[in-house]
C-alpha cells in the first residue's frame, strides 16, 4: 500500500532520509483513518475484553475487580460445557465437510465445459444469500412433517426421519448441513483460484508417464494447492468457532441445550443476563481455543512444509 | 504543490469525518423552533403499534405547547437498546417499560425518576389495573397505561354450538379434539397451542398457585399432561413444526386452521385491523381462559405495560405530565378507542373499547375481559431471566418429546436449584 515509485535522479544523502520519513509519514496518512476506527471500534474493546473478565459488571455500576471467580464459576458451569462441546462438534462436521465439498466443486468446476461460469454463479449463489433468509429456508425444507426433505426420505423407504431442528440429536447435523451448503460456494472460489497456479506441464507431465486421474489429483493437484488449502483450513476453523448468527436464526440453541454454542453463550451472558464479566471470561476462553487450534495448523503446515 | 494537496485530502477528510461523527451524537436542544418543549419518548414498531399515536395525538391535543417526538425502536430489540441508551446516559424523557422485568432493573439501578407522590396523591388508585406490580419497597417509578392478560379466542364458525363460556382445561381439551376435522391441507385444528412457555407454564402458575422461581416444578404436570394430550391428538399443529416453520398463532386463527386459540388481549387490536384491511374474514369471540379448578373463579395471567420518566430526561416536568396523562383516564379513553385493554378502569372507558368498531361485544366477551384475578407473567426478581432461560429450554424438549413430563419438571428443579445463583 505505501510503495511509492522510487525516484529517478539519485538524491544526496541527507535529503534521502527525509523523503524517506515523508514516506512513511505519507504512508501513515493513508493507514490512519481506517487504523483509528479499527483500534476505537475494535482494538480496544477487545483488550477490554481481557480486563472485564476478571470482573463482575453489569454495564452500570462500576466493573468489580473479583480475580479468578468468573473462570472457576466456568469450570462449574455446565452451560459453558455443553456449548464447548456442541461448538465441537459443530467445526468437526463443518470443517472437514465444507473442505471437501468445495475442493471437489472447484475440481469439476476446473473443467472447460460448456456453461461453466453459470454453473460457478450457481454455487456462489448461497454466499451472498442473507444468511437469515438461508436459515429460514432451510428451517421449512427441514420441517419434520411437513418438510420436503422429509418427504422424500420417507419415499424413499425411510420411516422415521430425523426431526432436524426440533431434534437434540439432529440439530447440530442441521445446522452443520445449512452451513456446508451456504459456505462451500465461496472455498471454492478461493480452490478455484488456487488451481489456476497449478502449470499445466505438471499434469501434461504426468499424463505422459501414464498416470490415472485419481493419481495426478494425489500428486499434482493437491500438493499444488497446499497453500490455499492452508488458508481455507484456518479461516473455516476461526469461522466454525465463532458461529452465531446462523444458529441464533435456525435453531435458537435448541431444542433444550443442544445446538447451543459458545458464542451463544457469551452474547445470552452478556446482552441478555447483564453478566459482562462472566461473558467476557467466556471469551477470552473461545480466543484461547480458537489461538490454540491455528497455532497447531501452522505448526503442522511448517512442517510439511520441510 | 499537488503532492501537499495529496497529503492534505485525506487527513482533511478523516477530520471531517470524525467531526461529523462527533456531532451526530450531541442530541437536540429541547425545544423545537416554534418555541414548544420537545418530550422524547422510546417506544417501538411505530408504525404498526398504533396505541403510541393515539396517544400522542391526544397529549399534544390537550397541551399544545408540549411537542412529543417518538423514538422508534425495533420490538425484539427494544430492551437492549434502552439498556445500552441508559448505560450513555442517554436524556430520552419517557421510557416505555415493556415489562415488569425490566422495569424493576431500570428502576433498582436508580435510573427512573420516582412518581411516588403522584401515586399518593390519587383518589380512584384502584382503577389502575396492575400499578401494584410497580411497587417496589412502597416507592413507584412508572405508570402503567395497558394492562394484557390471557383469553380465549374463538372461531364462532368453527365452534359453533359448544359452550366455550366456562370451560375446565379437561374439557377444552375434550372439545379441542371435537371441533378437529379434515386431514392435509385442508385440515382444521380444534386449537392452536403457541410456542411460549407461558402457554403451558404461567397459566399453570396462577391457576395452581405454583411459583414460577421455586425450583420445584412439579405443579406443571396436570397441565403438561394436557398440553401434550392435544397435541398427541392432532388437535394443534405440532411444536416442532410450529417452531420450525415460524408459525404466527395469527396465521393460524385468521385463516381458520384454529377453531381457538388462548392469547393475550394485545391481539384484540391486531385482528380488528386485520379486518378492516381485509385481511381476516373471521368472526371470532372471546372468552375466559379455561381454568384448572371449578369454583368459577377466572384466574389468568398477564402483564401490564407501563410509561416511566428517565432520570436525566431533558424536560422531566413535561415528561411527568405525558405519564400522568397517558396513564389516566383521558389516556385510557384514548387507548381504548383502537381496542386495546387500559390499565385505567372505568365504565364510560369499557363502554368505549367495546364501542370499537368490529369489536365482538357480546355478553361472553364482556365476561372475558373481566377476570377475577389477573397474576404477573414472571414474578420480578434478579433471578427471572436465568430461570426463564431454563424454563424454556426444558419445555421445548418436553413439547418435542424429547423428555417426558417427569424428566422434564426433574431436569428444571435441578437446573434451576443448581444454576441460578
Amino acid at each position: 500500500m505505501t510503495t511509492v515509485p522510487s525516484p529517478s535522479v539519485p538524491a544526496p544523502v541527507s535529503s534521502d532520509r527525509r523523503r524517506r520519513r515523508r514516506h512513511v509519514l505519507v504512508g501513515w496518512s493513508f493507514i490512519l483513518p481506517n487504523f483509528l476506527g479499527f483500534a476505537a471500534l475494535t482494538l480496544v474493546p477487545v483488550v477490554g475484553t481481557f480486563v472485564v473478565a476478571f470482573t463482575d459488571w453489569d454495564s452500570y455500576s462500576s466493573p468489580k475487580w473479583i480475580g479468578l471467580a468468573n473462570f472457576r464459576r466456568m469450570k462449574d458451569d455446565d452451560n459453558f460445557w455443553t456449548a464447548l462441546q456442541n461448538t465441537c462438534w459443530y467445526a468437526a462436521g463443518h470443517i472437514p465437510l465444507t473442505l471437501a465439498a468445495s475442493l471437489g466443486l472447484a475440481v469439476l468446476l476446473n473443467q472447460k465445459l460448456r456453461g461453466v461460469g453459470l454453473l460457478r454463479t450457481a454455487f456462489f449463489f448461497p454466499y451472498v444469500t442473507s444468511l437469515v433468509a438461508v436459515a429460514v429456508v432451510w428451517n421449512m425444507l427441514l420441517s419434520p412433517d411437513v418438510g420436503p426433505v422429509n418427504q422424500l426420505l420417507r419415499h424413499l423407504g425411510w420411516s422415521h426421519p430425523p426431526g432436524w431442528t426440533t431434534s437434540t440429536d439432529w440439530s447440530l447435523p442441521a445446522l452443520i448441513l445449512t452451513s456446508v451448503w451456504r459456505d462451500m460456494g465461496y472455498y471454492m472460489v478461493l480452490f478455484l483460484a488456487g488451481l489456476q497456479t497449478i502449470p499445466a506441464e505438471l499434469y501434461e507431465a504426468a499424463r505422459v508417464d501414464g498416470t490415472g486421474a485419481w493419481k495426478r489429483f494425489w500428486h499434482v493437484t493437491l500438493p499444488g494447492l497446499r497453500p490455499t488449502t492452508f488458508f481455507v483450513l484456518i479461516m473455516l476453523t476461526i469461522s466454525s468457532f465463532k458461529v452465531f448468527d446462523l444458529v441464533q436464526v435456525m435453531t435458537e440453541g435448541g431444542p433444550g441445550r443442544s445446538s447451543l454454542v459458545l458464542s451463544q453463550l457469551i452474547f445470552r451472558e452478556g446482552i441478555t443476563h447483564g453478566r459482562f464479566g462472566y461473558s467476557s471470561a467466556v471469551s477470552l476462553a473461545l480466543f484461547v481455543i480458537v489461538l490454540a487450534v491455528t497455532l497447531v495448523q501452522f505448526q503442522f503446515q511448517r512442517r510439511s512444509e520441510r | 504543490m499537488r503532492k501537499t494537496t495529496a497529503r492534505v485530502v485525506p487527513v482533511a477528510l478523516a477530520a471531517t469525518l470524525f467531526g461529523a461523527a462527533a456531532c451526530g451524537s450531541g442530541g437536540g436542544s429541547g425545544t423545537t423552533s416554534d418555541g414548544r418543549t420537545v418530550v422524547k419518548i422510546a417506544l417501538w414498531n411505530y408504525k404498526t403499534t398504533p396505541e403510541f399515536k393515539a396517544l400522542i395525538d391526544g397529549f399534544e391535543a390537550k397541551y399544545p405547547k408540549i411537542d412529543v417526538q417518538p423514538v422508534d425502536i425495533l420490538a425484539d430489540d427494544y430492551p437492549d437498546k434502552v439498556t445500552t441508551m441508559l448505560a450513555g446516559g442517554d436524556k430520552t424523557d419517557v421510557l416505555t417499560m415493556k415489562n415488569v422485568t425490566d422495569y424493576s432493573r431500570y428502576a433498582t439501578r436508580g435510573q427512573l425518576l420516582p412518581l411516588t407522590d403522584y401515586v399518593g396523591k390519587l383518589s380512584d388508585k384502584a382503577s389502575y389495573a396492575g400499578l401494584d406490580n410497580f411497587d417496589i419497597d412502597g416507592k413507584y417509578y412508572a405508570m402503567p397505561y395497558r394492562q394484557d392478560f390471557w383469553v380465549l379466542y374463538y372461531n364462532k364458525a368453527l365452534v359453533g354450538n359448544a359452550d366455550v363460556s366456562h370451560l375446565t382445561w379437561d374439557q377444552f381439551d375434550t372439545l379441542s379434539k371435537q371441533l378437529t376435522k379434515g386431514s392435509g391441507s385442508s385440515k382444521t385444528y380444534g386449537t392452536y397451542l403457541h410456542t411460549w412457555r407461558s402457554v403451558v407454564q404461567a397459566i399453570a402458575s396462577a391457576q395452581t398457585g405454583g411459583d414460577l422461581l421455586g425450583g420445584d416444578y412439579s405443579w406443571m404436570k396436570d397441565q403438561y399432561d394436557i398440553a401434550l394430550d392435544i397435541q398427541k391428538a392432532g388437535a394443534t399443529l405440532p411444536f416442532g413444526t410450529a417452531k420450525s416453520q415460524k408459525i404466527t398463532y395469527d396465521s393460524q386463527f385468521t385463516t381458520g386452521k384454529a377453531a381457538m386459540v388462548p392469547m393475550g388481549t394485545w391481539w384484540g387490536a391486531a385482528l380488528l385491523s386485520e379486518k378492516a384491511q381485509g385481511k381476516n374474514p373471521v368472526d371470532w369471540g372471546m372468552a375466559p381462559i379455561p381454568q384448572v379448578g371449578t369454583d368459577g373463579k377466572v384466574t389468568t395471567f398477564g402483564s401490564p405495560t407501563a410509561f416511566a420518566v428517565n432520570k436525566k430526561a431533558k424536560n422531566a416536568e413535561a415528561a411527568e405530565q405525558f405519564v400522568e396523562w397517558a396513564s389516566g383516564p383521558e389516556g385510557a379513553a384514548a387507548v381504548a378507542k383502537i381496542g386495546i385493554v387500559p390499565s385505567y378502569h372505568s365504565d364510560s372507558v369499557m363502554n368505549t373499547f367495546f364501542g370499537v368498531a368490529g369489536m365482538p361485544n357480546d355478553a361472553l366477551s364482556k365476561q372475558a375481559m373481566q377476570p377475577s384475578k389477573v397474576q404477573l407473567e414472571m414474578p420480578v426478581s434478579d433471578k427471572s431471566s436465568d430461570v426463564d432461560q431454563i424454563l424454556t429450554e426444558e419445555h421445548e424438549l418436553v413439547m418435542t418429546g424429547e423428555k417426558s413430563v417427569d424428566d422434564g419438571i426433574k431436569e428444571m428443579d435441578h437446573r434451576v436449584k443448581t444454576e441460578v445463583q
